[in-house]
């Protein structure tokens, strides 16, 4: 769809710049290694409890045992990643799909509309004990709890963008004699692209959430799972450890989710935008330049 | 960006109508539009948006439409395209009565109403994409009008990348490309400065005598109204009503400068006594 090889770097990026990018970085650094070290030294001079805040070292310890001398992390974080990004999948299926035939349906939307409003209203991690009655101690039920949580969110978000087309450009469809099939996949939903991912990327993030909580009250693998050993033997500097592990894991998604709205809803940012049109424009040289015989369409 | 020849013998091939004898500013070509007592109320029937409204339009003339605002312009120019039903009168175009929007019928809005994720020429090709699958020829005839429209360099510029000017380039060449002989232009520059609309008034003039098509074209602007039009309809509010016709006798093409003479001043103080008397 584009070549990223042949983008022109950035501003920030030039030789020019990059002395003051440089320099912004290094200031972040100055400061964060300065709370660290000061962080360290009040808990080697016993201004914290050293077991309950443990000081930045201990954490670097635990951290080095999870991840190298144990490793006990690894099964835990790919369980909690993978229910996470499940119970997303299945949310976006049913949140997008629900809010779609809403949108084309009014009667639909009537009669649906009023449930998703009682889901939203509740709140969701009191089903835990709920869900996991009905779909066991397993992955399963984190699967189900992350994807109740992440559906709200991206049904109301893709409803709303798909309602919200603008009366100027239906119009000048309809002028141009478009059935509705047209309409939808031609102006609305494109239309409503934005709105969707605002949806999707609060959702894999509440997916998250909702695994986690699951994990903490009834599971046997996990981050949850380890978070709660961890702090059940006031082991605290491996509980953070594990924190910081999933916070990983949050920006990881979250990233993934920037990246594909990015790419597909490219025309909200100049950049990816003038890209975009650049390699359209590079495709379609190439393809008027080839001789006449050899044109398929 | 690229230096592509455009392949002139594929406007040929398409069922652009040819232009046609401009016998003194008026066309002496076939009637294409019959409108005899064009009704429209809304609601109950208590707002009359438009009250027996009668005319003819001529092949390749270009009419414009001035009036105060709420006089019905908007409405009667839906109507034309099939947007929404009249509630009385008849109206047919090509011989067949309006009921619903047609190929042959193309409208265009104060608001360019582009497509921001589609590239200009890919937003040209709109009409053509809703209604078969677009070839090699469409697409060079897309490219063609956005030539014609001034606009050769910015085939692949998405909307957001385009001026407000240049974007209603993009939208008239969309029009264009429908391949339609009645141009409906509502407004088209209404929201761009006095420059920039006086100068796109100039290349309209051009383009739609270039592809031949019946325009009627509206306005705020007196001045506008009658330096475009072979004929002026002007219309009143409240009830909304098609007062008078008033016909310019101008050869076309015509220069900015007309503007400037008698003739053209008393045409002005013409249209302005019919709406002053309301
Ligand atoms: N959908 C509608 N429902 C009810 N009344 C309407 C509707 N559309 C238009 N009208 C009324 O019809 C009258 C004519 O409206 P129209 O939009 O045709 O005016 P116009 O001449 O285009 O005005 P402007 O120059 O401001 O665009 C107005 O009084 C308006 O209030
Ligand atoms: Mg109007």
């Amino acid at each position: 769809m584009t070549d990223l090889t042949q983008t022109t770097p950035s501003p920030a990026l030039r030789w020019w710049n990059l002395s003051a990018v440089l320099g912004r970085v290094g200031l972040h650094l100055v400061i964060f290694l300065g709370i660290l070290a000061a962080w360290e030294a009040a808990g080697r001079f016993g201004l914290f409890n050293d077991y309950l805040v443990p000081r930045p070292s201990r954490i670097a310890t635990a951290i080095g045992r999870l991840y190298v001398t144990q490793g006990a992390i690894y099964w835990h974080f790919f369980v909690t990643l993978f229910e996470a990004v499940a119970g997303f999948l299945v949310a976006a299926a049913v949140g997008i799909g629900l809010a779609v035939a809403s949108a084309l349906n009014e009667s639909f939307r009537r009669y649906v509309a009023p449930y998703a409003i009682v889901l939203n209203v509740t709140p969701a991690l009191a089903l835990t004990p709920i869900v996991i009655a009905w779909f066991g101690f397993g992955w399963s039920s984190k699967i189900a709890l992350g994807a109740i949580i992440a559906f709200f969110p991206i049904f109301v978000n893709t409803l709303t963008g798909l309602m919200e087309t603008d009366a100027d450009r239906h119009e000048m469809f309809r002028s141009l004699g478009a059935k509705n099939r047209q309409l939808f996949w031609k102006l609305r939903l494109p239309a409503a692209l934005p709105m969707i991912f605002a949806g999707l990327k609060i959702g894999m993030t509440s997916a998250l959430v909702g695994v986690i909580v699951a994990e903490f009250t009834q599971a046997t693998e996990g981050v949850g799972v380890l978070m709660n050993r961890y702090s059940f033997q006031l082991d605290m500097a491996s509980a953070i450890a594990t924190l910081l592990s999933m916070s990983l894991m949050g920006l990881l998604l979250f990233t993934l989710m920037e990246i594909l709205d990015d790419r597909i809803v490219f025309w909200r940012r100049d950049a990816r935008m003038a890209a975009v049109g650049k390699a359209r424009a590079r495709r379609a040289l190439s393809w008027r330049t080839k001789p006449a015989a050899a044109r398929k369409d | 960006m690229n230096s592509i020849a455009i392949d002139r013998s594929s406007a040929a091939a398409r069922p652009v109508p040819a232009r046609p004898r401009v016998v003194g500013g008026v066309s002496a070509g076939e009637t294409v539009i019959e409108a005899r007592g064009v009704t429209k109320t809304f609601g109950d029937g208590s707002v009359v948006a438009l009250e027996g409204a009668s005319f003819e339009a001529k092949k390749g003339e270009f009419i414009s439409l001035v009036g105060p605002s709420g006089c019905g312009k908007s409405t009667l120019l839906r109507i034309i395209s099939g947007l929404i039903p009249k509630t009385g009168g008849s109206l047919s175009v090509h011989g067949r009565e309006v009921t619903e929007p047609r190929s042959d019928i193309g409208m265009m809005f104060q608001k360019a109403t582009l497509l921001e994720w589609r590239t200009a020429i890919e937003n040209v090709l709109l009409p053509t994409e809703l209604q078969r699958r677009v070839t090699a020829d469409d697409k060079r005839r897309a490219a063609e009008l956005l030539h014609m429209v001034g606009l050769k360099d910015f085939e692949f510029a998405f909307p957001r990348q385009l001026s407000g000017g240049m974007q209603q380039r993009v939208a008239l060449a969309r029009l264009l490309q429908t391949g339609a002989d009645i141009l409906l232009l509502d407004e088209p520059f209404g929201a761009l400065d006095e420059f920039t609309r006086e100068r796109l008034n100039v290349e309209l003039m051009r383009v739609v005598a270039e592809v031949g098509g019946t325009t009627f074209f509206v306005t705020h602007n007196i001045q506008e109204a009658i330096f475009l039009a072979d004929r002026v309809m002007v219309m009143t509010p409240r009830p909304g009503r098609l007062a008078k016709i008033v016909d310019v006798p101008f050869e076309r093409p015509r220069d900015l400068s007309i503007q400037q003479s008698p003739e053209f001043n008393a045409l002005v103080s013409e249209v302005r006594d019919v709406l002053g008397g309301h």
